[in-house]
């Protein structure tokens, strides 16, 4: 990491923008700040950023929030990936920004070693999946064995070594613990979350929608 | 915030007879009779029957069923009998003899209400009706040519408006949720019927002069120009409804805002001034906010399934009750966090019982033993419960437990083998402990009273 990640910050609490920017290394530069949905398009589209921190709740623009920020800013999605920041782990705040197209997402509580952490594996085309996000994947796409794919490309189903890494990541495992549970490289956890997240934005699996539906999410 | 209303609480004294209103279901015709029967107490058939023979003794029923529907007001008598008694006692008369520019009139509920519903509508209709009938009798017994068939369609028209005005009325009365709107049907056939009474007499008073040949011309002209009217009325009547609807929007809107205050006032801000009392206690603090967090939480999306369907509620609850009391066990000076995932849900039974149990203890010695961060992994599928508790410590061996601790062996791994499990510790290669539970579910539905007992002490 010898360029410094350009990040923008997104949120409609100064507080929280200010804190965040105090606790970031060196390794991460803070080219940007917004407070609503309105401005955040504007400056994404001016200087994008290469990750940006994007706030579920935000008031402006058509009352869509981060979602919304995500939809206006496709075709900024091949340059500017976006990690999700919520104030809590519950589902209702998250899964439409994933849907969206937000490459993972942490919650504001995290501390600021694994915030860094989390930037750098979304800058890298990654996935940051939290336990309770592990645990929603679960519960849309199912558990039982009847469920799983049988080829890696469909799309409303996980496949069993994927099933298995959500699993791990749902009991509270860090990537590595994963890795070193399944026997397998660090690498290829990445890119099974990489996977789940990608058949999580693109599945239209009647169970995710009514799923999502239940929780008015969609 | 004011809740005064709450003060004069006191009973209002049953009422020794229901007030006269007409029913608004039920009904014959119009309700009179149903409403004559409750107001007077007897067997509304019997009230029927003398109607009609009334009516068949030279009319007389007719005119007095007539004079009821008019005068008497449509509402609930029980309801209102049962709510309204004591308010409608203690409500001055409306024919009370003030000047309504008396200096405290405006602030009188009755000098409240617009001008024009004070006007009494109903009394001068019915007052009309019976001078013009006197008239009328008068003139013919004086030997004056009446017309029967002019007299005939103004009577026609009269009914036509007294439909279509007395679903104005009710309207205005806003008692039923229904006719609130005019959107009801049977509020728009009223209308349409009277509106077409309406024509119809006219029609028939104009056409008689000319002859039935005009008949046809009259109605098209007559239809034409109403659907003209309404063609040039529509857009106003459009914007009429829509800001109707908008205000009862804003409204509700304005309700929930007071709700929403209403709550953070009570919850909130005492979380908050617990928060600020308990500043040297970090584990305190944790635990107010975390509560605080999940009550808003569930007062916000409303999503709390009912008291003993949900394995996942369940699981919720006992997790918070295990922060609330380790924080409290520890002093309230270390934050105790427990991340709790739940995927599948099922109605809670004497296995999930037993696996929440078990679960519950586990982290209580994940907190006490281990190291933050302790997460808790419940998955529920037909055929099994399959959970985790993982913390962070320094590793565990239940050899190195003495035999004589009850805890793990008892409460966590005796348990969850009387239900057929499998229950195991183990220390993760990155450092910490895992507790791993299996229990299948057929098995639990098969389970023999006895060990079903035994778990519930």
């Amino acid at each position: 990491m010898t360029t410094p990640i350009r990040i923008a910050i997104i949120d409609d609490h100064a507080m929280f923008r200010a804190g965040v920017r105090a606790s970031l290394p060196d390794t991460l530069h803070v080219i940007g700040e917004a407070g609503d949905v309105d401005t955040a398009v504007q400056i994404l589209h001016d200087t994008p950023p290469d990750v940006v921190l994007l706030d579920v709740h935000m008031p402006g623009g058509g009352g869509g929030g981060g979602a919304e920020v995500l939809t206006r800013c496709a075709d900024l999605h091949n340059r500017v990936k976006f990690l999700a920041l919520s104030v809590s782990d519950a589902a209702e705040d998250v899964v439409a920004v994933i849907r969206a197209g937000a490459r993972g997402y942490v919650t504001k509580n995290i501390n600021p070693t694994e915030l860094s952490d989390a930037v750098a594996r979304v800058h890298d085309g990654d996935a940051v999946f939290s336990p309770r996000l592990a645990g929603f994947v679960l519960d849309a796409f199912g558990t039982a064995t009847t469920d799983l794919a049988t080829a890696d490309d469909e799309l409303d189903r996980l496949s069993a070594r994927e099933q298995e890494v959500m699993r791990l990541i749902a009991r509270g495992y860090a990537y590595k613990e994963v890795a070193s549970e399944l026997f397998i490289s660090v690498k290829t956890v990445e890119s099974h979350v990489s996977a789940v997240l990608r058949k999580l934005q693109l599945s239209s699996r009647h169970e995710l929608t009514r799923w999502a539906a239940a929780r008015r999410l969609l | 915030m004011c809740d005064d209303q709450g003060v004069h609480t006191s009973p209002p004294p049953a009422p020794e007879r229901l007030p006269l209103r007409r029913p608004p279901s039920g009904q014959r015709i119009a309700g009179v009779c149903l409403g004559l029967a409750a107001h007077l107490d007897i067997d509304v058939r019997h009230v029927r029957l003398g109607m009609i023979v009334a009516a068949l003794a030279g009319g007389l029923g007719f005119v007095l069923y007539a004079f009821l529907w008019i005068t008497v007001p449509r509402g609930d008598p029980w309801y209102e009998g049962a709510y309204h008694a004591g308010s409608a006692r203690a409500a001055p008369p409306l024919a009370a003899p003030h000047t309504p520019s008396g200096p405290n009139m405006a602030a009188h509920p009755v000098f409240a209400t617009p001008w024009w519903s004070r006007i009494p509508l109903r009394d001068l209709a019915v007052g009309a009706m019976l001078v013009t009938t006197a008239v009328l009798l008068v003139a013919d017994r004086l030997g004056a040519q009446l017309q029967w068939t002019l007299v005939l369609s103004v009577i026609v028209v009269v009914i036509g408006l007294v439909l279509a005005w007395g679903q104005l009325n009710e309207s205005q009365r806003g008692t039923f949720a229904a006719t609130v709107g005019g959107r009801s049907p049977s509020s728009l056939m009223r209308v349409t019927g009277g509106i077409a009474l309406v024509v119809l007499g006219v029609i028939l008073i104009l056409s008689q002069e000319q002859g039935p040949q005009m008949l046809v011309p009259a109605l098209v002209s007559a239809v034409a120009v109403l659907v003209g009217a309404g063609l040039v009325l529509a857009p106003w009547w459009l914007r009429l409804a829509r800001q109707l609807t908008e205000e009862r929007a804003s409204n509700a809107r304005a309700k929930e805002r007071a709700d929403i205050a209403a709550h953070l006032h009570d919850s909130v801000l005492q979380t908050l001034a617990l928060i600020q009392r308990s500043a040297d206690q970090p584990g305190e603090i944790t635990r107010l906010a975390r509560n605080q967090e999940r009550e808003l939480r569930q007062w916000l999306y409303q999503e709390t399934p009912k008291e003993g369907t949900s394995t996942q509620e369940a699981a919720r609850d006992i997790i918070a009750t295990v922060e609330n009391d380790m924080t409290a066990a520890l002093g309230g000076q270390h934050p105790v966090t427990i991340d709790l995932v739940v995927v599948g849900d099922t109605p809670p039974d004497p296995t999930t019982h037993a696996v929440l149990q078990a679960l519950a203890e586990a982290s209580k010695n994940a907190v006490r033993h281990g190291k933050p961060p302790v997460s808790v992994y419940l998955e529920i599928t037909d055929t099994a419960i399959d959970a985790s508790v993982t913390d962070r410590g320094p590793g565990f061996r239940l050899d190195d437990v003495p035999n004589d601790r009850f805890g793990v062996r008892e409460s966590i791994i005796g348990r969850i083998e009387r239900r057929g499990g499998i229950a195991r510790y183990r220390s993760l290669a990155a450092g910490g402990t895992e507790l791993r539970l299996t229990v299948p579910r057929t098995l639990g539905a098969t389970h023999s009273p006895a060990s079903a007992q035994s778990e519930k002490s």
